[in-house]
């Protein structure tokens, strides 16, 4: 068990290092949501409803979390296959998703500089203020977020892997998440059926705890909520890694050759 | 003459199907149809919680905003896959005559980029129950097409930069998001900072989505005759300036062998 | 106890053509290779691109399930006990790949120290240790991606030996590297398994198996043709002779007609620019050079040489026999 947790720590570290060390990566990670983010300042700026930048800037933090989480997770697999590296990885005698698991944390957690970056320029160009009721909360909330997306990633970069074109898909998830999980408007908008959807997705709860904690409210059994979506995932996900494996090493796509 | 033409019709589309490794239906579906709509679904719903604009104002705008995707990365794939494949120097090394054989590859991605932007105007309003005064449709069919042509042109200075650049990927998200912001795809160009709108004006699609919102208000054809005819002359300004870049390019690589070093 | 047993082990891929009308042909890329290794020894499994060879090395680690057959390294099944594999094995293989670029080539050893299980304490005199042992002490903080080729498979070495496996298997470890690089990693390879451990190894490069092998498999078109010391193997040879006659618009036939003469072990024709050169193996009772040209009838014929089989054409003659 404590080198279960080694090994998870070990690893996040390290893929957390590669991906710092991208400078495409890093700097599209970042500007990327930005352009979102504006967009829907002055939408809401214009419409003159400023009290809502708070309410938006809080969500449009986390886009680049999922941005930075979706497309990479869905090609994690194929990447270390070019890499050489998936039947390296394979051949260990740990559990695959021991290996697997901190490389989508670590993309998820690279998020947090878009994060840094959306707050700020929320706040450098259009004044929006950050004022936080609970703060320690509000603290918590933030990693718990990040760290469910990136079970997310998880569970979708073992979900896709028989797709060469994962990425498409990982692609095509990015809008849909940001719509659904309620990153820029409340969820009150949508159909009634939209709900069930939205409330099974682990971002939804994380946002909701992140809103709750800075403009006030209860953000812990929102927080509570997440974590436990993020386990599911994490569960679900090595269920199937299992699976998987096993029937790459009977159709021999471990490796390119 | 018909060589020229040739080149350009039939190297053009197989240049586009050679290297626009884009065709496979589950790389087409997510990233030409999904995305799109939801990207209209997102900003329909800000919108709406903004309290703005119509529903129909952003179903338009990114509509035809996300021509911009296909006319983009399909140009800088068909342009930038020629020096991955090192493909290159030998087309250039013959005789074809330079504008059809670099305009000849900017056709499909026209096509390409008008299909992307009409199927998700006729989707996403057919979702959102947005309706368009029938004899509308033509003339705002015409407007989309017009705006994939400007864009375009757009894409082939990024794909002519692109031969330069180590990671074109970024800058063609970039070139997007710029669009998204400038071209008063979600807010109309009159409502942004008076600083951005010169560069909102000098870019393709903002006269184009403005064209195709006033035919869906009602406006007649003649109304918009002049918006349309702005679009073209911004898409042949991004056409000439791309295919100006690309020859000055091929020049330097006889130069300083620059163009076939991936 | 055998450490390593290969028994009946066969793999077949499937492979799929066409966009539309999808068609799948079966590839048989192994066919039944049984062989076993001792402990301490270093086995060579040398044949052709294309024999099966990382195939078969692919099952033993675990990579690959076998379509049928069995296979056990230290008693353990590859397929119903892989994970108990796995922790008793190094694996090696040849190629740029396999490393994480960006990195310095002391995190990637110290992350698959954290995977093979290397207690916490022990990795940084392990890691020194192996640095050491494939020299590459002093250049450990360096991003790997300006490693040679030489360095990346001294690294793979390393890597392959972290948790101090009692067996390794390298596939085509020296392939791509230079001719001095490549020397000193067979040193590595040779010192590896004078110090006990069982180590099998893939090749195509003849004189490497013969330099470093106790014993050879030689493996071709997925099955094995012949198995011994490199000495059995040069005994399969070295009493006959080998003929080399060289030809001028040689009907089709003309290797054929030589093949069925007695004593004629194999005949194979090798395109010069003008000529071709029908090599004629042959037994040491077997048929003269006379016999040989008198077969040939009247195509026309230039230099005639015979000379002393090598290894080279023992290698060659099993691998491309029908």
């Amino acid at each position: 068990m404590r080198q279960a947790l080694r090994l998870l720590g070990y690893g996040w570290a390290l893929h957390f290092k590669i991906l710092s060390r991208s400078a495409f990566d890093g700097f599209l990670g970042v500007l990327w949501p930005l352009f979102f983010a504006t967009i829907a300042f002055f939408m809401f700026r214009t419409g003159g409803n400023s009290s809502a930048l708070l309410y938006t800037s809080l969500g449009a933090s986390v886009m680049g979390v999922w941005s930075s989480t979706s497309v990479a997770a869905s090609s994690a697999l194929q990447r270390e296959r070019w890499a050489g590296m998936l039947e390296l990885l394979a051949a260990a005698p740990v559990h695959f998703s021991l290996i697997l698991m901190p490389i989508t944390l670590a993309m998820s957690t690279v998020g947090i500089y878009s994060m840094t970056a959306t707050l700020l320029w929320g706040r450098l160009l259009f004044g929006i203020q950050l004022h936080v009721q609970h703060l320690l909360l509000f603290a918590l909330a933030i990693p718990v977020a990040i760290l469910s997306i990136g079970m997310l990633g998880f569970l979708l970069s073992v979900t896709v892997v028989r797709y060469r074109t994962a990425w498409a898909l990982g692609n095509a998830l990015e809008y849909p998440v940001w719509l659904v999980c309620g990153f820029l408007v409340p969820l009150s908008l949508f159909p009634g059926w939209v709900r069930p959807i939205s409330w099974a997705l682990a971002p939804t709860w994380g946002i909701r705890a992140i809103r709750e904690a800075a403009l006030g409210g209860s953000p812990l059994p929102d927080l509570l909520v997440c974590a436990a979506i993020g386990l599911g995932y994490a569960a679900a996900g090595m269920l199937l890694v299992d699976t998987v494996l096993r029937s790459a090493r009977s159709r021999a796509t471990l490796s390119l050759t | 003459m018909s060589y020229g033409l040739r080149v350009f019709f039939v190297g053009g589309l197989m240049s586009y199907r050679a290297l626009f490794n884009w065709l496979s239906p589950w790389i087409l579906i997510p990233s030409f149809l999904v995305a799109p709509l939801f990207q209209i679904l997102l900003f329909t719903y800000v919108g709406r919680a903004a309290g703005l604009e119509s529903d129909r104002f952003y179903v338009i705008g990114n509509a035809i905003q996300y021509a911009a995707i296909p006319c983009l990365f399909a140009m800088g794939n068909t342009i930038g896959g020629e020096r991955w494949q090192q493909t290159l120097p030998l087309i250039l090394g013959t005789p074809a005559p330079r504008i059809p054989l670099f305009l000849g590859r900017a056709l499909p991605v026209v096509g390409n980029g008008f299909v992307v932007a009409a199927v998700a105007l006729v989707v996403g309003s057919a979702i959102l129950g947005v309706r368009v005064p029938l004899g509308a449709v033509a003339p705002i069919a015409l407007a989309t097409a017009v705006s994939a042509l400007s864009c375009t042109g757009l894409g082939l200075v990024n794909a002519a930069l692109g031969l330069r650049v180590r990671e074109v990927a970024v800058l063609s998200n970039v070139i997007f998001g710029v669009l998204l912001v400038f071209c008063g795809v979600n807010v109309a160009v009159g409502d942004l900072p008076g600083w951005m709108q010169p560069i909102s004006n000098a870019l393709p699609l903002t006269h184009g989505i403005e064209a195709a919102r006033r035919l869906a208000d009602g406006v007649a054809f003649g109304g918009v005759t002049g918006l349309l005819g702005t679009e073209l002359a911004i898409g042949a300004a991004y056409m000439a300036l791309g295919y100006g870049l690309l020859r000055f390019f091929e020049t330097m690589s006889r130069r300083h062998a620059t163009l076939e070093r991936a | 106890m055998a450490v390593v047993e290969a028994v009946d082990l066969r793999r077949t891929y499937k492979t799929s053509t066409g966009l539309f009308r999808r068609r799948s042909l079966e590839v048989e890329a192994v066919r039944g290779v049984s062989f076993e290794i001792a402990e301490g020894e270093l086995f060579g499994l040398l044949g052709p691109n294309g024999a099966g060879k990382t195939t078969t090395i692919k099952m033993l680690i675990t990579l690959l399930i076998p379509t049928s057959g069995e296979a056990r390294v230290l008693g353990y099944d590859v397929v119903k006990d892989a994970r108990e594999v796995r922790k008793r094995i190094g694996y090696v293989f040849g190629g740029d790949r396999g490393l994480y670029e960006r990195l310095p080539g002391i995190d990637n050893l110290r992350y698959f120290a954290e995977l093979y299980g290397v207690p916490p304490r022990e990795q940084r005199a392990r890691i020194d240790e192996l640095l050491e042992l494939v020299g590459l002490k002093g250049r450990e903080k360096e991003k790997v991606e300006g490693y040679s080729k030489g360095m990346r498979q001294r690294l793979h070495i390393a890597r392959g030996l972290l948790h101090d496996p009692p067996v390794l298997f390298l596939d085509e470890p020296t392939i791509g590297v230079d001719p001095v690089g490549a020397r000193e990693l067979r040193g590595t390879i040779a010192s590896l398994a004078q110090a006990g451990k069982t180590v099998l190894l893939t090749t195509h490069y003849m004189f490497e198996a013969d330099a470093l092998c106790d014993r050879i498999a030689v493996i071709a078109k997925g099955e094995i043709v012949a198995e011994g010391t490199p000495r059995d193997l040069k005994a399969l040879v070295t009493e006959g002779t080998v003929v080399e006659i060289e030809t001028f618009d040689a009907p089709g036939d003309a290797a054929d007609r030589l093949r069925r003469l007695p004593g004629v072990m194999s005949v194979a024709v090798e395109d010069r620019e003008q000529a071709q050169v029908l090599v004629v193996q042959s037994e040491a009772t077997g048929t003269t050079t006379q016999q040989l040209l008198v077969a040939l009838g009247d195509v026309q014929v230039g230099r005639v040489s015979a000379r002393e089989p090598t290894l080279e054409d023992a290698y060659v003659s099993l691998v491309t026999r029908k």
